[in-house]
């Protein structure tokens, strides 16, 4: 093969490598709107905090942040929803680790982590923020459950 | 018991050069005339993500590549990592690595090549975009049972 020809491919995979980049960096940390309205058991998902079983959902807003083993980014966005949550009383930040908790991953279809889903003061599942969340989509969700 | 924890630019830094060698690899494995070199070239870098897949990137080359010549340059890093995710990442580039390898010996046409960019484009993602191996695949493959 020629030389030209071959710096054309392999130009082309790094277009095709930057393209796949850009498109996953979009859709990362954006919450999509569920409307299962799956309730989220406490009791099955056996969450603890600072050592003691979760039992109640936060007042207003319940941030169900799910992570695993192999997960670098888990550590940054536990650290996000933590500073959410020291700022409003009403906000609760939940972490479950479901590296050997396949029934949670399947239950709640969970692909990558950390996934987080968004649950009102009843605990119904309103919407799910896939990767790392941005800032905005922070804000949107803390906007729309206002009271 | 405390994770052990790396600086978080060590990886991506290594990703950089992994992606650069591969994109070597590719341009070097689609001429009959450099297919060897590609071949020496991908061997080269399946050993060295068998470094860092069995004893983690902190003992990989490149991390000390990173400690000694980049890092004391850039200061303190603002928070460390759990050092399981990069080295999750290094077992998949051996995987994905290995597959040419095995194509290559086993004489299937421009084999070599297709696994040689399957690999750059995640460590090229890795080292420009932070992406991680191991948060989007690790549930999935144990899901889907290919892991344990």
């Amino acid at each position: 093969m020629d030389q030209t020809s071959r710096l054309l491919l392999v130009l082309g995979v790094i277009t095709l490598a930057s393209i796949l980049g850009l498109i996953w960096r979009t859709m990362q940390g954006r919450a999509k709107l569920l409307k299962s309205g799956l309730q989220v058991d406490l009791k099955e998902l056996g969450a603890t905090k600072d050592g003691l079983p979760v039992t109640e959902f936060g007042e207003r807003i319940t941030f169900l942040q799910f992570s695993s083993e192999f997960c670098a980014t888990c550590k940054s966005t536990a650290r996000v929803f933590g500073e959410l949550e020291n700022h409003s009383s009403d906000v609760l930040h939940i972490e479950v680790d479901i590296t050997n908790r396949l029934d949670l991953a399947n239950k709640y279809n969970i692909l990558q982590t950390p996934t987080t889903l968004v649950l009102d003061r009843r605990g119904v599942v309103q919407s799910r923020i896939g990767g790392a969340p941005k800032q905005n989509t922070l804000e949107e969700q803390l906007g729309t459950f206002v009271i | 018991m405390a994770k052990p924890q790396i600086d978080p630019r060590g990886p991506r830094f290594g990703a950089a050069i992994t992606a650069t060698a591969l994109a070597v690899t590719i341009y070097l494995g689609l001429d009959a005339s450099t297919e060897a070199a590609a071949f020496a070239l991908l061997l080269v870098l399946t050993g060295l993500f068998a470094i860092g897949a069995i004893f983690g990137t902190s003992k990989h080359p490149y991390a000390w590549l990173f400690k000694t010549l980049v890092r004391p340059r850039l200061g303190a890093p603002t928070e460390l990592e759990d050092a399981a995710p990069p080295q999750f990442a290094q077992a998949v580039g051996l995987f994905v690595a290995g597959v040419g390898v095995v194509l290559h010996l086993a004489g299937v046409e421009y084999g070599l090549v297709a696994a040689a960019a399957a690999a750059f484009v995640a460590s090229f993602l890795n080292s420009v975009f932070n992406y991680c191996l191991g948060c989007q695949m690790y549930l999935g493959l144990k899901r889907l049972k290919v892991i344990r």
